[in-house]
């Protein structure tokens, strides 16, 4: 089985060779072992060819081994589970995974589109912007299809994701990020002192490049030690190390975003398992060890597949014993590129060249090309041959002007290495250039956040160590953690010695940003065009976008902007550094909350009650409400909902109002205190009584309404409408903590304790006699319009009972505890039989408030003020009350303000809707004449038509005056009469029965 | 005439299957219980009446008011403090009764308003040993002991709707016991929640009186 792996070494790597694994690339079946990327894979495979360029369906290769790959991006799984642009080098092998190439028709060896590639003169940076300008209306339908087809990365699924997400919090005093020498080393001190850290790796193992980069630390090599600090710190209960966890952000208050690649790497999480899961991480402090990227040369030919980096030849040697070639040519402009050579050389690779583009190259390289036996050429790539299958030869430019050609399958290139300044930035943190490395570092950081090793631009292993475990130290203290079992882990300081070397001039085409097919001309016609600003140069080429971020070539993109511009490279500067520093899925952000979890919901005591007699609920803020309650035969909703209305009027009915804001206004002061928020009396208010009020904002506007109850001296109940019962608790609370605060008043929500009903039909007091206590007097004289009092029911049972109505009709509401709601519904359905009891919905109950004339919502919608909707004659001259000033505005009393009206369409027929503009009959239409709208509407069985209720300039004084309804939403223009808003019962006679 | 019967019917009714849910584990990482038939009471200092209610709560409970952001364990209740000059008197329900204010009226008439919320929170507590793991996907509270230590009480959210949350004794098996309570109408979602937040770890649901937990 092994056997197929051409490219594995025979011993060695962190792989696990005594469980192989099988897999599939473009259908082809291929093995490797637990422990093994896809990419190491491939690479132990021997296949060099994995994915099409973005724009110019180039040939690509895999470059990194790490999450900043651009290139091999690969469709993941299949079905609904299919994931585009998954990076090969982060995805970790599985049995039976399944990995189709992208961006390449029909077939990753032979795509149609590479002739894009020949066309690659018109395709330059601004292309689109250019070329697709006409005709405009092409865009849409015809340009912008067909350049996606042609363009772009992977394929989504197209369906909802079946797998689940969810979302956690976590607390610390050390955040330490990456888990190489330098967060090893940190969380060692700071673990060690006590401190509670959190180590988050993106990788699955601990060590970052000490799995890759040999080397030894305390006398001990360097992988064995990450393992042995791996130990330790799982031994330590303050310690938490998570791997397969990336921090993508930083956010305000020491909170940090992290993704938890939980169920990545099985092919489906196991059952209640979710795939990932998206840490708010809490901490003091934060150490970024999130070490460095090496960043590639641009040079002729540089995206040919087996050019990679120097670096990731190291990581496919040392840690998955997958050898990348047979023939390594290197091309370098630094020491530490010369790792790779000694790697290759331990393995066994036979190394052709190494081109070292110094002028000088230090003595102890040039000592190991002589023992090595190979070439070493001092000069520059000036070009690669080979395609699809790979680089067959290097063409070099020496520096003294000879040209030669060496055989080679792999290059191994090493520009130097960008510490991973990204995290540092994202409170718009600008890193600074640091020559020695020839690379930017941080300046300055988020509150709380210090930097360590590699990412500080620490590069040598030993300085690395040190400056983690005095990070970890000093996090601990400023945590009270004072004590340190450790001292610093100890290794050498190797040489990183660099020169410079950004882009070597050349005909074939010299790429700066792989993933986006970003070439070095590009950014020349960039700065010719005058987009010479780093931010511009982006937008304008897409230099360092997509799934990348231009990990590997966004510095390389702004040094030549430099050269170019004749600027410095800290004078041309970075972009902004923004999260997510890896890609995040939108499920991940979600979490549980989507499908019927989106947001919670609130159901009523009675909820089950009703959804057995197959009730239509409705989304009314977070509650669930039965709309209306369907019976056999109905057609339709009206159908339903006119029957409703109709045995309320002619019977009896209940509807649950238990959704209605209720709050205990309790204290000495209680009545004081809602004369001040309410624009009538209530402080004047008899025990035992129920009185409507309306209280308005600050600045006048009516906020809410509802009535309220006296229930003793010291106990008053108010009632709020449900959508805006938690604003009017805040509203309250603002009240009396910060305007009064010297009143003697307690507010508590207690909306949840009651589960509450209104009553309502001639039948009423019928139906209450056969389930209240008979000793209980219901009559007009005992139980008066608007009267409050505890009553005893049949069964043994408390109730508070409201003399209140809302639909006109004679009517009660009753409260029991929400313990006894469901019990309520079912005991009103029994003692309201032999009266033909209905329940009904909000539908009905809206009806019935239109007929009524009755305000609601659509009317107290933040723009109405008393006057508007009929009420100012409850507004106290006597007392203050919050908004009476305000509400005193000019444009507030104005006389042509639009107020609450009635409306019936001429035509009886005709459906009314809401929305509808008032136009006067005969004038144009247009913002000058539009005199008001259609707030609510509903069919009035009682009235035999559509009727509505609305905000018309001046409305009092037009009634009987016909407009036109302009509804140009719906295309619909027809009359109405402007009407009184009280279509039933205007005197009032029922309700007070 | 009809007999009128008033069944009582709890929030979660639907909701708690008692039993085991989630992953199939040979122990559960996380129990659940429904906390049923209690007595709650919001105890709220009048305006200058702080001290006045500590000492009513003291003398009425036994035990010294909690300090913020404490709960204390009383032998007829647990009390827990619930805001600035709040507290939440929880208690075992005597069978049948609905009306827990009569006994407390007299040690708080003038001192403290008093509201009934008995029927307006759902109590569940939790525990198991994988408790805090499943907590961290619910609230931003920090549950370390160091931090929210046994007594300790928070006026935080879960799912965005507002909950009394306080630890009380380790359990058995020496896992942390949280416990919760949800605005009644809330319930049945914040339920799923949890149960979708503990599903991994395997889960025991049980419901039980208050009087027994």
């Amino acid at each position: 089985m092994a056997s197929q792996q051409m490219n594995r070494l025979a011993a060695g790597g962190l792989i696990d060779r005594t469980t192989p694994l099988s897999f599939t690339f473009d259908g082809k079946a291929m093995t490797g072992y637990a422990g093994d990327t896809l990419a190491s894979a491939l690479v132990a495979n021997g296949v060099k060819l994995v994915g099409r360029s973005f724009k110019y369906h180039r040939p690509r290769g895999i470059l990194t081994a790490s999450s900043e790959e651009p290139n091999a991006l690969v469709e993941l799984r299949s079905g609904a589970r299919r994931e585009a642009n998954t990076r090969a080098t982060t995805t970790e092998l599985y049995d039976g995974l399944d990995a189709l190439s992208q961006n390449r028709w029909p077939s990753l060896g032979f795509d149609v589109m590479a002739v894009n590639s020949l066309l690659s003169p018109i395709f330059v940076a601004g292309f689109y912007y250019k070329t697709f300008m006409w005709p405009a209306k092409f865009w849409e339908k015809i340009y912008e299809p067909a350049i996606r087809r042609a363009a772009g990365l992977g394929r989504t699924s197209g369906v909802a994701d079946p797998d689940h997400y969810d979302k956690a919090w976590a607390h610390c005093d050390v955040l330490i990020v990456g888990s190489g020498p330098a967060g090893l080393a940190a969380a060692l001190a700071a673990g060690g002192a006590g401190a509670r850290v959190i180590l988050t790796e993106e990788d699955p193992l601990v060590g970052g490049r000490l799995n890759s980069d040999g080397g030894e630390i305390d006398t001990i090599p360097a992988a064995e030690w990450a393992d042995a600090a791996l130990g330790e710190l799982r031994s330590m209960r303050n310690v938490r190390v998570i791997t397969r966890t990336a921090v993508f952000g930083v956010y305000d208050g020491g909170t940090y975003g992290a993704l938890e690649r939980i169920n990545d790497h099985v092919p489906v999480p196991a059952k209640h398992q979710v795939r990932q899961r998206l840490w708010r991480i809490v901490a003091k402090r934060c150490i970024l060890a999130a070490g460095a990227t090496e960043r590639p040369i641009v040079f002729p030919g540089n995206d040919v597949p087996g050019v990679m980096m120097a670096s990731a030849v190291r990581t496919y040697i040392e840690r998955f014993a997958a050898v990348p070639g047979k023939r390594l040519a290197l091309f370098t402009n630094n020491d530490d590129g010369w790792k790779t050579a000694e790697t290759a050389l331990r393995a066994g690779v036979e190394i052709t060249a190494v081109i070292d583009a110094r002028k000088n190259v230090p003595a102890h390289c040039r000592a190991l090309a002589e023992n090595g036996d190979f070439a070493l050429y001092s000069g520059n790539v000036a070009g690669v041959r080979g395609g699809k299958a790979g680089i067959s030869q290097v063409e070099i430019a020496m520096a003294d002007g000879r040209r030669a050609t060496v055989s080679a399958d792999t290059l191994a290139m090493s520009g130097g290495w960008n510490p991973s300044v990204g995290l540092a930035s994202h409170h718009r943190g600008r890193p600074k250039w640091q020559a020695e490395i020839a690379a930017f570092v941080p300046d300055g950081c988020p509150p709380g956040m210090t930097v360590a090793g590699a990412a500080n631009g620490e590069l040598s292993l030993g300085a690395c160590l040190r400056s983690g475990h005095e990070a970890g130290a000093s996090a601990a203290m400023d945590c009270g953690h004072a004590a340190a079992r450790y001292t610093a882990p100890a290794a050498t300081d190797e040489s990183v010695a660099i020169a410079p070397l950004w882009h070597v001039e050349g005909k074939q085409k010299a790429f700066v940003d792989f993933q986006h097919d970003v070439t070095a001309s590009d950014v020349a016609l960039a700065q010719r065009e005058g987009f010479e600003s780093v931010e511009h140069l982006k937008r304008y080429t897409t230099l360092g976008m997509a799934t990348d971020q231009g990990k590997t070539s966004n510095v390389t993109g702004l040094a030549i902007m430099a050269q170019l511009s004749g600027r410095s490279i800290p004078q041309t500067g970075t972009t902004i550094y923004r999260p997510p520093q890896v890609p995040v899925a939108i499920g991940a952000f979600a979490g549980h909350h989507r499908d019927e979890n989106f947001h919670a919901t609130r159901l009523t005591p009675s909820h089950h009650w009703a959804t057995e007699r197959g009730a239509v609920f409705v989304d009314t803020g977070l509650w669930k409400r039965a709309q209306w309650y369907p019976l056999p035969g109905e057609k339709d909703w009206l159908e339903s909902v006119t029957r409703e209305v109709l045995a309320v009027r002619n019977g009896v009915g209940f509807c649950d109002v238990s959704t209605l804001g209720k709050i205990d206004v309790m204290g000495k002061d209680a009545g004081v205190f809602l004369d001040r928020v309410y624009i009538n009396a209530f402080s004047s208010l008899g025990v035992g009584k129920a009185r409507y009020g309306l209280m308005l904002r600050e600045d006048g506007i009516v906020m809410d309404d509802g009535t309220t109850s006296r229930l003793a001296e010291d106990h008053y109940y108010l009632t709020t409408t449900t959508a805006k019962a938690g604003p009017v608790m805040q509203h309250l609370e603002f009240c009396r903590q910060v305007l009064w605060p010297e009143l003697d008043v307690q507010l508590t929500s207690c909306t949840d304790q009651w589960a509450t009903f209104s009553i309502a039909g001639p039948n009423t007091r019928d139906l209450l006699r056969e389930i209240v206590d008979p000793a209980e007097d219901l009559s007009n004289e005992d139980f008066p319009f608007m009267g409050v009092r505890e009553v005893q029911l049949r069964g043994g049972m408390v109730a508070r009972l409201f003399r209140i109505s809302f639909s006109g009709e004679m009517a009660f509401e009753i409260s029991v505890l929400a313990r006894y709601g469901d019990a309520l519904a079912r005991n009103l359905m029994i003692a309201g039989k032999p009266f033909g009891v209905t329940p009904y919905g909000t539908e009905a109950l809206g009806v019935m408030r239109i007929e009524k004339g009755h305000v609601a919502g659509p009317e107290l919608n933040g723009t109405t003020t008393a006057g508007d909707l009929g009420l100012d004659k409850m507004m106290s001259k006597k007392k203050d009350f919050v908004g009476r000033v305000m509400a005193g505005r000019e444009a507030l009393v104005a006389p042509n303000r639009q107020v609450v009206v009635g409306f019936k369409p001429l035509d009886k027929a005709r459906r009314l809707r809401s929305g509808a503009h008032v136009i006067p009959r005969g004038a144009p239409i247009g913002p000058e004449t539009d005199h008001g709208y259609v707030t609510s509407v509903c069919y009035s069985p009682i009235v035999g038509q559509w009727i509505g209720l609305g905000l018309v300039e001046r409305g009092r004084e037009r009634m009987g005056e016909i407009v036109r309804a302009h509804d140009p939403l719906r295309d619909e223009d027809y009359e109405v009469e402007i009407c009184n808003p009280c279509f039933y019962d205007p005197e009032g006679g029922r309700q007070r029965g | 005439m009809v007999d009128f019967v008033w069944n009582v019917r709890s929030p979660l009714q639907q909701a708690v299957v008692p039993g085991r849910a989630g992953a199939i584990v040979a122990f559960s990482g996380v129990k659940l219980a429904e906390i049923r038939d209690f007595d709650l009471v919001q105890i709220f200092a009048r305006r200058g009446q702080r001290e006045a209610t500590a000492k009513a709560v003291k003398k009425h409970y036994g035990v010294e008011a909690p300090a913020p952001r404490q709960a204390v364990f009383g032998k007829g209740a647990t009390l827990i403090w619930s805001g600035p000059d709040q507290v939440m008197a929880l208690s075992a329900r005597k069978p049948g009764t609905f009306r827990p204010l009569d006994a407390m009226r007299e040690s708080f008439e003038s001192i403290a308003s008093l509201s009934d919320q008995s029927d307006g929170r759902c109590l569940i507590r939790m525990s198991g040993p994988q408790v805090r793991s499943m907590m961290a996907k619910l609230t931003s509270v920090d549950l370390h002991d160091s931090v929210f230590p046994v007594g300790a009480a928070a006026t935080t959210s879960i799912d965005h709707a507002a909950v009394n949350l306080w630890r009380s004794e380790n359990s058995e098996d020496g896992s942390p016991v949280f416990n919760v309570l949800v605005f009644s109408s809330f319930a049945d979602s914040i339920w799923h929640t949890i149960v979708d937040a503990a599903a991994e770890y395997g889960i025991e649901i049980e419901t039980r009186p208050a009087a027994s937990s």
